[in-house]
């Protein structure tokens, strides 16, 4: 009687369906409160420079606390939704995590994070952080938590190609396009510039540049800032570079950041999008590029830089943490002045101290001076739990970009429905 | 009718002491006992649990956890769904995938069946172990080779496509140089490539068992029909697949089964979650479940949905294995 075995295979296949959803459940035991070990999750492949300096605030930490050992581990970017999401459905998180400052809000939203409204009041180094960075990391009026470090983007570029092109460091939108087709021109087989098409923080400083609004708060509601001329204005912009000028290829409207640097880093593009933490990434992938890059602003139409994102990191404590105290003496030491200075200087990044950042010595250091700049002009996306949905879920102004250069829908009609599918996102009950 | 059943009941009847005697046979029921018990742990508790969460709005993590209410919502989920556009897309996109795919792996893996039937000893054994090859190659690492190969810049098949004269590129696709070609930009070329990967995993399963049934086939009757002048298309049409219709018949339910639900193929193609236009309701349903804010109430429903689809293929295949038994 063959006829169950046959059927098995089937039961299999329509059971598996739902075994996608089931992996959840099951509650972590209540572990007693042990000080001897205090996990730390970290963003991100882990450098040996990130490394050393953690070891150096365990070294730090371990002169207050002893006999604790901080265990640090390290979760890619893309994993950490899914890893957070396993971790509160488990119960077995972290006591320390780093996240995204455009994660926080969310992750606040689903009670991950613990409150640190008073202690951040009581603590007397967090009062100089910067005011909008802090801003970033609140959910209701409550601090979910502290900012670590921030950065900007701003565009490297091959010093070498645009010298044999003869273009300079473009400060205009007019000036982009002229030096990418200058340097496509003479150096064939190339792309003037490596576009990441499919994604969003590089756009918004055209967005911005051009006086747009990714959306505002009015009274209850959202309103997105899609539907204007000026966004429109650099959604045109943004997508003309692949399909008027062709300064970047069709392909590009698929690229991540990550696959636009890979087309710079391998010398297939003069120009491309980065942060000055990046720096490391790319030269990993091409130690020789170090030699012939600078960096610029992003421009903006008429002639001056454009604002930009600011994009960071915050360290949080994890609700279910047994151990807060200790997660936050941890927590001060990692974001002590002296220390995120150090860290900003190890691995490019800004610390996030309004007194550290307005020194002078990153204006004058030639690599890092285009990011200075860029700095002083930043920007915050929505300050919502719901824009998370919008942006990596949904990714709404990612394809509303594809879309128009993949050819499938014209700017008006790309950045109508986009206004309104944001709209319907952030206003959502 | 009735005479029918009245009949059988009394010569069930009479046969009550033959058995009694083979209560004994319920060993083997027992030896499926331990099987069960896993199926039903495995299988049909997070079933229902799917279906129960399907009914409930679930927007945060800690509710799985049993630390926040359950909001009763009854179909207001699966109103939610269905009343959305975007569900229609997904359902069109999911359905001309299967019968698309369906369609080819059938065709194609008939052929090779015909073929591996058709070789002698040596080569059949060669042919057949590289198209096991790609069936035996894990569906995500076969599928990343696939995609390597669709690189913009460095992948085979951009260099291939480069490697053309440049007169018949342009008179054939109006383009010379093809790097930096968006070859997942539009959803046709996406769903191209994607039925292109899932073709190239399904067909050997499609020729081996195609290859089993023709074995099944008592050779003299192709010989018959061949002394008798019938071409090999004839021969196909009027012996080999009235045949093993039976065969077919399974393996087209069987294949649409799997392509309904065809998930790590397209979630390495199109690089996670972000290419909603080209959404499926598999990966649609891990979206809406998964991708943050989750929504596991409404990742439930659609795999409920996408669940009674595969149901309703199932309830036909079962009847079909059902008449075959009485055929036969």
């Amino acid at each position: 009687m063959n006829r169950w075995k046959r059927l098995a295979p089937v039961t299999a296949v329509v059971a598996s369906a739902a075994m996608v959803l089931a992996g959840c459940g099951g509650s972590g035991d209540d572990e007693a409160a042990d000080n001897s070990k205090l996990t730390v999750w970290m963003m991100g492949e882990g450098s040996e420079a990130q490394t050393k300096f953690l070891d150096g605030v365990e070294t730090e930490f371990k002169k207050k606390h002893p006999d604790t050992d901080v265990v640090v581990q390290y979760i890619p970017w893309l994993e950490a939704p899914k890893k957070f999401q396993a971790a509160l459905a488990g119960g077995e998180g972290p006591d320390v995590t780093e996240l995204g400052n455009t994660e926080t809000q969310g992750w606040a939203a689903q009670e991950a994070l613990a409150d640190v409204t008073g202690k951040l009041g009581g603590w007397s180094e967090g009062k100089d952080i910067l005011p909008d960075l802090v801003k970033n990391a609140q959910l209701d009026g409550k601090q979910y938590g502290v900012p670590w470090y921030a950065g900007v983007r701003a565009l490297y570029y091959r010093t070498d190609w645009f010298a044999e092109a003869g273009v300079k460091p473009p400060t205009s939108w007019d000036e982009l396009v002229a030096a990418a087709k200058a340097v496509q021109a003479k150096k064939p087989g190339t792309y003037g510039i490596a576009l990441p098409g499919n994604s969003e923080l590089p756009f918004y400083s055209f967005l911005w540049g051009a006086g747009g609004e990714i959306a505002t708060k009015q009274g209850d509601s959202w309103k997105s800032g899609y539907n204007t001329p000026e966004a429109q204005k650099a959604v045109k912009f943004w997508t003309d570079m692949v399909t008027v000028h062709k300064v970047a290829p069709p392909a590009a409207a698929g690229w991540n950041e990550i696959d636009a640097r890979t087309q710079f880093a391998t010398g297939k593009a003069a120009m491309a999008f980065g942060g000055s933490w990046q720096a490391g990434a790319i030269k990993k992938d091409n130690p020789e590029i170090e030699k012939v890059w600078g960096t610029f602003p992003i421009p903006g139409p008429d002639g001056k830089p454009a604002p930009a994102f600011a994009g960071g990191s915050d360290i949080a404590l994890w609700k279910d943490s047994k151990k807060q105290d200790l997660a936050w003496d941890y927590l001060t030491v990692l974001l002590s002045k002296q220390k995120d200075k150090e860290f900003a200087s190890s691995l490019g990044f800004f610390p996030v101290y309004s007194d550290l950042v307005s020194g002078g010595e990153y204006a004058n250091d030639k690599f890092m001076a285009a990011f200075a700049t860029t700095m002083q002009n930043t920007k915050l996306t929505p300050l919502t739990p719901k824009w998370v949905e919008a942006s990596r879920t949904k990714t709404v102004t990612q394809a509303m970009n594809s879309s128009v250069i993949k050819g499938q829908k014209t700017v008006e009609k790309a950045t109508a429905e986009a206004a309104a599918e944001m709209e319907s996102i952030l206003n959502a009950k | 009718m009735t005479t029918l059943t009245k009949a059988s009941e009394t010569s069930a009847a009479r046969e009550n002491p033959a058995r009694r005697r083979r209560r004994v046979d319920r060993l083997p029921y027992l030896l499926l006992l331990p099987c069960l018990v896993v199926i039903c742990v495995l299988l049909l508790w997070p079933l229902g649990q799917v279906v129960a969460m399907s009914f409930f709005r679930l927007n945060n993590v800690r509710q799985l956890r049993g630390d926040r209410e359950w909001p009763w919502v009854g179909f207001g989920n699966y109103a939610e769904i269905l009343g959305d556009p975007f569900f229609l897309t997904v359902l069109r996109n999911t359905v001309l995938f299967a019968v698309a795919n369906v369609a080819l792996t059938m065709i194609l893996g008939t052929l090779v069946g015909l073929l591996l039937n058709r070789l002698g000893k040596r080569m059949a054994t060669f042919v057949a172990s590289c198209v096991m090859l790609a069936w035996a190659t894990p569906a995500l690492t076969g599928t990343i080779v696939w995609k390597w190969m669709f690189d913009d810049t460095s992948g085979l098949v951009t260099w291939m496509f480069n490697a053309l004269p440049d007169g018949l590129s342009n008179a054939l696709f109006g383009r010379a140089d093809w790097t930096g070609y968006g070859w997942f930009n539009s959803p046709l070329l996406f769903f191209s490539i994607l039925t292109l990967v899932v073709v190239w995993h399904s067909f050997p399963f499609i020729a081996v068992s195609v290859l089993a049934g023709l074995k099944s086939v008592p050779s003299e009757l192709h010989e018959a029909a061949r002394v008798d002048g019938a071409s090999s298309w004839k021969v196909f049409w009027r012996i080999t697949f009235p045949l093993l219709r039976p065969v077919f018949g399974i393996l087209v339910v069987l294949s649409t089964i799997w392509d309904f639900k065809v998930f790590t193929q397209q979630f390495v193609l199109a690089g996670g979650t972000q290419d909603r236009p080209t959404f499926m309701l598999s990966i649609y349903s891990y979206a809406e479940a998964f991708s943050p804010p989750p929504k596991y109430g409404l990742g439930a429903a659609v795999a409920v949905i996408l669940t009674l689809i595969l149901l309703l293929v199932t309830g036909l295949y079962v009847r079909m294995v059902l008449k075959q038994e009485e055929e036969s």
